[in-house]
């Protein structure tokens, strides 16, 4: 067990800026998750702090101790990849030994700790395999079992459900989440999918273009995006952004689009966001702007309601059973205690008090 | 209808004249051999007669493994040079392709094309400064002196070679194995050597060849004990003529190691390429 930090960490190659300048404390025992495009720096992020890339600048410290000159292997950490990094060669068996092996732990206690890993993801009966007789799902479980043989102070998961099929994500993602629960290990894990950062981490940093945008609990990070970036990221459907402008406490925006927030004190270009679920589509004239309906789609679980509210499109969330034909004129209320203004200059967030 | 036929005609025309030609190339590669293993069967009288058929003898490989030819030695000698040329060329050729493949260095570029380079050198320019070399070493007629001049002409193409093995490997079993605990050489030796098995199995297999059927140096630089077998071969050109028999059946001799070669190189091929990645 032990706390990770970076401080002033920076990675260039050549001209390229992968990581600029960032600075992250993780909690001993947190699962941190590092959320952001492919190409934001988190993948880089994680493998300076593995060993595997070293930072141009600034230092890493695990349990407070400054590692950037250790190799990966004194640094007590155990990594689980993107396609899994198995050795092709080995068994089951042998590849999540692998790593006590290089410890020197022999013979009996080695099997017996192999087997309690492998039991952990329910992968007694395959010790024997060789990985490429394996399924996807099971050379995942391969690659966390090789992580959990030893008590590493420190789990680094790089998108390591990415190679699965949708339905294996979703009960390897719990399954995660349990384990990381049971052993209390302080993991770091890199994804480009916000619902696995939502459901799996205690917090998230959610990452662009090199820097952390945002670090917080996944409900600040839902209910408070700190910038415009986090807002379209974070949400699906994304959130609705309307650009336009914001003085006296009214946002408006081309074509009729007319809004009374509650921030008073900005004046200037502005871009407002609502959440699809924060829309209510009601009948015509019954809400705080007018609209028209430009299509309707049906997800299963609920409505999903495109409509033009003056030249800004937006998608309303609505029960499963609404219905309207496409060109009818319909009311909508936005909720006004979960509005997110953005500076539409500076991108950052203009209402700071928390929406409740 | 009539069309169909035409084409299937001229299809199958076409077919007969690509099975002619494979054939006749067959032939061009195959007939030699063919001829000099009827040739190492052959009693001198024998020899130039056309049939195919006569009364095959063993007597030419009897004569070729006695006094005062003693095949038998340059064969040893051959097979001592080869193997030691490639168990020395092996892992070395292996870390520097390894380097080359993994690691960012300085003049990268510049340094894998000089060992390259060192090939471009005709061997008949240098075997004269070897031969001096050799001789103020004193290692003149030795397994020492060829091992050396072979490691020369064979590391840079086993390297050249090994790196393209080492580059179409993911690395991220490497780096796994380097955070479950590995050193570098650790890793080179568990995980990446396996992987690439069958590229180092290839590697070897042509190094051996290329040391098996060396000319030139070993002509230079040997005149007794450490005579090869492609230079053995030489001494049946006599005053009394060229020993057409004898040098068929010790052409046989120099062929078998190649024959199971090739055969080791078909299987490993294969392997290699079903062997499948990771993911």
């Amino acid at each position: 067990m032990a706390d990770v930090a970076l401080l002033n960490v920076t990675k260039r190659w050549g001209g390229f800026v992968a990581v600029r300048d960032q600075s992250l404390a993780i909690r001993d025992g947190e699962f941190m998750v590092l959320l952001g495009p492919s190409g934001c720096g988190k993948t880089t992020t994680m493998r300076m702090i593995a060993g595997l890339e070293e930072p141009t600048s600034g230092d890493i410290l695990i349990g407070g101790q400054r590692v950037n000159d250790l190799p990966p292997r004194d640094r007590d950490i155990a990594m689980v990849f993107q396609s899994y990094g198995l050795y092709p060669h080995m068994t089951v068996g042998d590849n999540i030994g692998y790593p006590l092996k290089l410890r020197g732990i022999k013979g009996a206690e080695r099997d017996a700790q192999i087997k309690a890993a492998a039991a952990k993801v329910e992968l007694g009966d395959l010790l024997h395999r060789k990985p490429r007789e394996l399924s996807g799902g099971q050379r995942q479980r391969v690659a966390l079992a090789r992580a959990i043989v030893r008590r590493p102070t420190v789990f680094l998961m790089d998108e390591p459900l990415s190679n699965l099929d949708a339905k294996l994500r979703v009960s390897t993602r719990a399954e995660i989440k349990h384990l990381q629960h049971e052993l209390g290990v302080t993991t770091v894990y890199v994804t480009h999918d916000q619902i696995e950062a939502m459901t799996l981490a205690h917090r998230v940093a959610v990452m662009n273009q090199g820097e952390i945008r945002q670090l917080d609990t996944p409900e600040v990070i839902y209910d408070r995006p700190a910038d415009l970036f986090v807002a379209g990221f974070i949400g699906s459907p994304p959130m609705n952004l309307v650009t336009g402008h914001h003085g006296d406490g009214v946002f408006t925006a081309p074509g009729g689009f007319r809004f009374t927030t509650r921030v008073g004190h900005h004046a200037g270009p502005a871009v407002l966001g609502v959440r699809p679920e924060d829309v209510t589509v009601a009948p015509a004239g019954g809400g705080d702007l007018d609209a028209s309906i430009y299509a309707v789609e049906l997800t299963g679980d609920a409505v999903l309601v495109t409509v033009m509210a003056g030249e800004a499109r937006l998608i309303a969330k609505a029960d499963r059973a609404w219905r309207a034909e496409i060109g009818s004129t319909v009311a909508l209320r936005l909720d006004a205690t979960r509005l997110h203004l953005f500076d539409a200059a500076t991108t950052r967030r203009l209402n700071p008090e928390a929406p409740r | 209808m009539d069309r169909n036929a035409q084409a299937r005609r001229r299809r199958m025309l076409w077919r007969g004249v690509e099975s002619a030609l494979l054939l006749l190339v067959l032939f061009l590669i195959l007939f030699p051999i063919l001829w000099m293993a009827l040739t190492a069967f052959k009693r001198p009288v024998d020899l130039f007669d056309l049939t195919v058929f006569f009364t095959p003898t063993l007597d030419n490989f009897r004569t070729i493994f006695a006094h005062p030819w003693n095949i038998g030695q340059t064969f040893l000698n051959s097979l001592v040079v080869a193997g030691l040329t490639v168990l020395v060329s092996i892992p070395a050729s292996t870390l520097a392709a390894y380097a080359f493949s993994r690691f960012e260095m300085p003049f990268k570029g510049a340094l894998f094309f000089t060992i390259l380079a060192t090939q471009f050198i005709p061997a008949v320019v240098v075997v004269l400064p070897f031969y001096l070399l050799f001789r103020d070493l004193g290692l003149l007629d030795t397994h020492l002196a060829l091992v050396v001049v072979n490691l020369a002409i064979v590391t840079p193409f086993a390297v050249w070679m090994l790196k393209g093995f080492l580059d179409a490997v993911p690395t991220e079993s490497e780096e796994a194995a380097m955070v479950d605990g590995a050193t570098r050489l650790r890793v080179i030796i568990d995980i990446v050597v396996p992987m690439v098995w069958p590229g180092v199995v290839v590697t070897a297999v042509f190094c051996f060849i290329l040391t098996w059927n060396e000319f030139l140096f070993a002509l230079i630089l040997t005149r007794d004990d450490a005579v090869t077998l492609p230079v053995g071969i030489t001494r049946f050109r006599t005053e009394r003529g060229d020993l057409w028999e004898l040098i068929a059946a010790a052409g046989i001799l120099i062929s078998i190691p190649m024959f199971f070669l090739s055969s080791v190189i078909q299987r490993h091929f294969v392997r290699g390429m079903t062997g499948g990645a990771v993911k």
